[in-house]
C-alpha cells in the first residue's frame, strides 16, 4: 500500500473494510467455557452419583477441584494476554462482566453462609450463571450463549420444583447448554476465522 | 458548493487504514496492523511514526517473552481528526447536502 491520491469513495471503502475486519474479529476460542463447563459438569454428576449410591462420606469435597481450575485459568489468562495482538472494546466489557460474576458468586456464598440460607443457593447459582452467559452472548452477538443464559434462568425456576439432589442434574444440564455447547461452537468459529 | 479540505495526514491509504483499524479496537500490536493492512514492516513503521508525530496515535514499545512489541492506540486528537475527515469525505460524496 503506497501513499497516493485516491478518491473520497475509495477512502470510504477502505475505512469500511478496515472497520469490518476489526469488528468481525472473534477473539474468544471457547477454551474457558469448555474448561469450566466440563469441570462443573463432571463435579455435578460425580456429586449426584456419590449421594445417590452413598459412595462417600463427604461427596461435596469434589468441588474443591474448582480451586485447581482457578489456578489453571489464571495461568492460561496470563499466557493468553501475552500472545494477544489486539485488544477490542468488547473483550474489555466481557472481562468486566465475568469479574463481576466471580465477585457476585463469592459474596453470594458468604451471605448465604452467614444467614444459613443454603436452601436458596441452588436456584441463585443458576440465576447468576445466566447473567454473564447472556451478557457475553449479547456483547459478542453470539446467539448460543444468549440461549444458554436464558436456559440457566429457566432451570433456576425449575430447581424450585425438584428435590435438592436433582439440582445437581439441573446444574449439569445448565453448564452443558450454557457453556459446553457454546464453547465448542466458539472454538469452531475461532478456528474457521484463523 | 464548497468541498472541505481533506486532512493530508489521513488522506493516505496506509495511514487511513491504520487509523480506521485503531478506531475500532482499544489497542493493537504492530503485527496485527501489518497483517490487516497487508503492508511491509518498513512502510508501516514510517507511516506509524508520521501518525505518532501528528499526535493521532500513541505508540508504546515493550518486551514480551524477550521479543519487542509495539502497541498502537488512537488518541483523542486522532479520533477527532478521523471524524472531521469522514465529514469532509461526505461533503465530496453528497455535495448538494452542504
Amino acid at each position: 500500500m503506497q501513499p497516493e491520491n485516491f478518491s473520497p469513495k475509495d477512502s470510504l471503502l477502505l475505512i469500511d473494510s478496515m472497520i469490518n475486519q476489526a469488528k468481525n474479529r472473534f477473539t474468544d476460542n471457547g477454551f474457558l467455557y469448555l474448561l469450566w463447563g466440563w469441570v462443573i459438569f463432571a463435579c455435578a454428576i460425580f456429586h449426584f452419583v456419590a449421594i445417590k449410591f452413598n459412595l462417600f462420606k463427604h461427596p461435596e469435597f469434589v468441588w474443591m477441584v474448582t480451586w485447581a481450575v482457578v489456578i489453571v485459568q489464571v495461568i492460561y489468562l496470563v499466557k493468553a494476554k501475552k500472545k494477544e495482538k489486539v485488544k477490542t472494546y468488547s473483550d474489555g466489557i466481557i472481562d468486566a462482566i465475568w469479574i463481576c460474576f466471580g465477585i457476585c458468586m463469592l459474596v453470594l456464598t458468604i451471605v448465604m453462609g452467614r444467614f444459613n440460607l443454603w436452601v436458596y443457593i441452588n436456584s441463585l447459582v443458576l440465576l447468576f450463571y445466566g447473567i454473564p452467559t447472556f451478557l457475553s452472548g449479547f456483547v459478542m452477538r453470539f446467539t448460543p450463549l444468549k440461549l444458554g443464559g436464558i436456559a440457566c434462568w429457566l432451570l433456576a425456576i425449575g430447581s424450585t420444583f425438584v428435590a435438592p439432589i436433582y439440582y445437581l442434574i439441573l446444574l449439569a444440564v445448565a453448564v452443558l447448554i450454557a457453556w459446553i455447547i457454546p464453547g465448542y461452537l466458539l472454538r469452531k468459529k475461532f478456528k474457521n476465522q484463523n | 458548493m464548497e468541498f472541505k479540505e481533506l486532512d493530508p495526514i489521513l488522506h493516505s491509504q496506509l495511514r487511513l487504514a491504520v487509523v480506521s483499524l485503531l478506531i475500532s479496537v482499544r489497542e493493537a500490536e504492530f503485527t496485527f496492523l501489518k497483517e490487516k493492512t497487508n503492508s511491509t514492516a518498513g512502510n508501516l513503521s514510517v507511516q506509524i511514526n508520521k501518525l505518532k508525530d501528528a499526535g493521532y496515535i500513541e505508540v508504546t514499545k515493550q518486551f514480551s517473552n524477550n521479543y519487542p512489541q509495539t502497541i498502537c492506540k488512537v488518541t483523542k486528537k486522532g479520533i477527532e481528526s478521523f471524524e472531521a475527515y469522514v465529514n469532509a469525505l461526505q461533503s465530496y460524496m453528497n455535495p448538494g447536502k452542504e
